[in-house]
């Protein structure tokens, strides 16, 4: 399992990765689209912002998000 | 403004690429590559198309005249985007990097998809440009020459990482078949 950028937050980061790849290849790929493991992320979530921000890459993303937003991949299609 | 392209076939079903392809790191080949995060995550609703947000951390080692000019970090950030559309079979990322992107941009983008002719293989492709800023010109030949040659070796190096990676999880069978 790769590694956090907050070595805090490698515990979390683990057990969110192990749901996320379980859901992958066990629904989501069978066509079973259905979000699983949210709680997990939100906490694994939670603790990375907050490594971000203190590593002051926060504002690295908000300025690459103000050129090219998250939700706008699908549009540029 | 330089360019690099690569292509490749894998010898597995797209599925078990795209699932392999979350574990990608860590693996031996790309040590530079020292932690990955998710930022943001979901399904659109209406394409069924999961997208995905991430934080790349990078260390490696650069030139000093590099080094020099950008603050003497070697660790370095990028942002990928990827969005894999489970119905045609396709995986696509873009990537580009965060860190001194006022010196230099280099983005990324990578393409897995199940080949139209042979179910069992994947094609992937891979392209990337690289360009220097205005307030560096003057060695924008000998940067952009140092990444086109960087990224190469990387591509290279991560391409032989993956498939280490691809046939330890499919003796594992950690991920569906096809």
């Amino acid at each position: 399992m790769s590694q956090s950028i907050g070595a805090n937050c490698n515990e979390l980061k683990k057990e969110y990765d192990t749901c996320f790849n379980k859901w992958y290849s066990e629904k989501f790929l069978k066509g079973d689209v259905r979000p699983e493991c949210e709680e997990l992320f939100q906490k694994y979530r939670d603790c990375v912002l907050n490594a971000i921000k203190q590593k002051k890459i926060d504002k690295l993303l908000v300025e690459a998000r103000k050129e090219d937003p998250f939700s706008s991949v699908t549009e540029k299609k | 403004m330089k360019f690099f392209e690569a292509s490749h076939t894998f010898f597995y079903s797209w599925s078990h690429v795209s699932a392999a392809s979350w574990r990608k790191y860590p693996n031996d080949k790309c040590p530079h590559v020292i932690a990955i995060d998710v930022l943001d995550r979901h399904v659109d609703p209406e394409t069924g198309i999961l997208r995905t947000e991430r934080l790349i951390t990078c260390q490696q080692n650069i030139p000093k005249l590099l080094s020099k000019l950008f603050g003497g970090s070697t660790v370095t950030y990028a942002r990928e985007i990827s969005e894999i559309d489970p119905k045609n079979k396709v995986l696509k990322m873009t990537s580009c990097n965060l860190s001194v992107n006022h010196l230099v941009n280099v983005s990324e983008t990578v393409v897995y998809k199940e080949d139209p002719s042979d179910p069992s293989k994947t094609l992937f492709k891979q392209e990337a440009s690289i360009k220097c800023g205005e307030s560096i010109s003057q060695f924008a030949s000998f940067i952009e020459d140092f990444f086109v040659q960087r990224f190469g070796d990387n591509a290279t190096k991560g391409r032989q990482g993956f498939e280490n990676v691809l046939d330890r999880l499919k003796g594992q069978g950690e991920t569906i078949k096809s």
